[in-house]
């Protein structure tokens, strides 16, 4: 029980740290907080200036601007992009679903192809095949996600034609987005895959020497049956956690992918706030992001005291 | 002559034993482990080191030396020019160091923030160590390159901006390792003793607890040292990176934003890539290397 009390304290202790640290960017760092609440390519007279400074509450102490800054967020008010002439709430999720589908399909493909390949290489590590997969799966994995992109979206769409360049879709239909997406998202799996897999190779290769595993052999079960019902499930505890953990890196992992294939996801609203300047839109990005990644840790903190049942009971 | 020949062959085999007496390593336990993939490593990684430490030995001209623009691979111009006409075999070559050293510097810092926090608060145990791996926990949970991104935007882009940044961010997982450690190590008995004596804390974490933590910190360092220069990259990619030093990111970066893509200039944006996952490659198979080793020493103690 105080092990849930320390989880809760500790998420709740990320949660004001990330919303604490949104609040003090543009207040903290070099520059004129106007322009950083607003960004820094929109031209607006000294008067109006003033103006804002007197709406946003610049001028009054910190915590009531902050008490002002968390009542906005529980109204879901992440400010307005001047940029992009609209709300930043509304800009996000018009954004975001894709961009968790497409995080979602992949990280979901790439676990379990990480996860089945990397059992298989550890139940035979010493195999030519394994090794060769091993090998193959290290490279991947230090390589940064967006050469991978650009490698792929070269040969396969520029040198072969097979897919397309850009979008999610031509027409809104299911079809259309799968044709468009499988790209993205093989890289994006086959790099979540490689960390998977390096992980699960080694958790095999650990668990397989344990005496559960010589006692099902001894009973006569066969080699693929004890790896699969027996060691498997033991040796798949790391690989919740390190997804919970790695969710936040695929995370931007998928945004540099969206760049490069120009999905009209997050990735591309961050990469054109970057170049604009526009600080009200990455705020708003980080914050949704931040969020989502703690979301993905809960889920997994629950996922892992249903597979591991040591965890549920109090010892 | 005989007497002599057999003489300095027993000399050597006193060497090897005695280095690996003093030493503490089994110098052919040692040669088994370092196989042919982390030989590999090493191998890659000295030619990246030399690259980067003698840049102009072999770049054939200055990076900043300008000739025609957009030139494809020829025998003057190995790799071809850039968008301005920049020497792109040079310039990789010039990019070496700045990204290696992006890679070291942060993940200096961030392994020596991840050894005081993760040594005082295995060290120290209770109240401290509640809350310093609390802390670590929550900064765990703060996706890096958002933070970094949103960092980078609000700070004008310089090189140590980012390696400040990248260092900071970065230490939980070391941290956590060398936690998990020095709980152990200080059940030990001469650390027991040492604190008996009455040393100071400080002294024993420096004298007798740090020593045993090197070979875990090694590969933890090599391995932030890699996904740092992949971060390095990644950042470079958005356009957050250090314009006036040219790394292996930004070279991409303009190859990808300055028509080099489109126009199928293989030889511009293939090598830069080619060359940040080949040296982080090469560091993170050393790490693997040394992790990997320990490993299966604990593994044939376990199920001897």
């Amino acid at each position: 029980m105080s092990e849930m009390v320390k989880k809760t304290l500790r998420y709740a202790a990320s949660f004001f740290l990330i919303v604490t640290l949104n609040f003090a960017f543009p207040r903290l760092m070099p520059g004129d907080p106007v322009k950083n609440l607003i960004g820094e390519d929109v031209y607006v007279s000294e008067a109006v200036m003033e103006e804002l400074r007197a709406e946003m509450g610049l001028n009054r102490p910190l915590y009531e601007q902050f008490t002002a800054y968390i009542g906005d967020l529980l109204r879901f008010d992440l400010g307005y992009s001047y940029h992009l002439h609209s709300p930043v709430a509304e800009v996000l999720r018009e954004r975001i679903g894709w961009t968790l589908l497409f995080v979602g399909v992949s990280v979901l493909m790439g676990a379990v192809l990480g996860t089945l390949l990397g059992a298989y290489a550890g139940w035979k590590p010493e195999t030519k095949v394994n090794r060769l997969v091993c090998c193959g799966f290290i490279a991947l994995s230090c390589t940064p996600p967006y050469f991978l992109a650009l490698l792929c979206l070269d040969i396969f769409a520029f040198e072969l034609g097979l897919f397309p360049f850009k979008g999610f879709y031509d027409v809104p239909t299911p079809g259309s987005v799968m044709y468009h997406m499988f790209l993205p998202v093989t890289v994006m799996a086959l790099f979540s895959a490689s960390r998977n897999f390096l992980i699960m190779r080694g958790s095999v290769i650990q668990e397989k020497g344990q005496l559960y595993a010589l006692y099902a052999r001894a009973k006569g079960l066969y080699n693929i049956s004890i790896l699969f019902r027996h060691v498997i499930k033991n040796a798949s505890l790391p690989i919740i956690t390190l997804l919970a953990l790695d969710f936040g890196f695929l995370f931007s992992g998928a945004l540099f992918t969206e760049i490069v294939f120009s999905l009209n996801g997050m990735g591309t609203l961050i990469y054109d706030a970057i170049i604009g300047k526009d600080y009200p839109v990455l705020q708003g990005s980080f914050l949704v992001i931040a969020l989502a990644v703690l979301l993905a840790n809960m889920l997994a903190d629950l996922l892992y005291a249903v597979a591991d049942p040591r965890v549920r009971r109090p010892t | 002559m005989m007497q002599k020949e057999v003489y300095i062959q027993e000399s050597v085999r006193q060497w090897k034993d005695i280095i690996a007496h003093h030493l503490n390593l089994d110098i052919r336990k040692y040669e088994r482990t370092l196989n042919k993939f982390n030989r590999g490593g090493l191998f890659l990684f000295a030619f990246f080191l030399i690259l980067a430490l003698f840049p102009s030995l072999f770049a054939p001209y200055s990076p900043t030396e300008r000739f025609i623009s957009y030139e494809s691979p020829s025998t003057a111009h190995l790799l071809g020019t850039n968008d301005i006409g920049n020497d792109i075999l040079s310039e990789l070559i010039y990019g070496a160091r700045i990204s290696m050293m992006v890679g070291f510097a942060s993940a200096s810092i961030s392994t020596l923030i991840g050894l005081m926090i993760g040594l005082c608060s295995g060290y120290f145990r209770g109240t401290p160590d509640e809350l310093l791996m609390g802390f670590t926990d929550v900064v765990l949970t703060i996706p890096k390159i958002p933070l970094i991104i949103i960092i980078g935007a609000f700070l004008h882009p310089s090189i140590l901006t980012l390696i400040l940044v990248l260092g900071l961010l970065s230490w939980e997982s070391i941290a956590r390792v060398v936690r998990s450690k020095t709980l152990q190590i200080r059940e030990a008995g001469y650390v027991k003793s040492a604190r008996c004596m009455g040393f100071s804390s400080f002294h024993i974490m420096a004298s007798d607890i740090f020593p045993n933590l090197i070979h875990i910190l090694l590969p933890k360092f090599m391995l932030a040292t890699a996904s740092a220069m992949i971060s390095e990259a990644s950042l470079s990619f958005l356009g957050l990176g250090d314009i006036s030093m040219k790394s292996w990111g930004i070279m991409l970066s303009f190859a990808f934003s300055r028509g080099g893509f489109i126009r199928d200039m293989w030889w511009w944006y293939l090598p830069p890539g080619i060359c940040i996952t080949l040296c982080v490659m090469s560091i993170a198979l050393i790490g693997f290397g040394f992790e990997g080793g320990k490993e299966n020493e604990k593994r044939g103690v376990d199920t001897e």
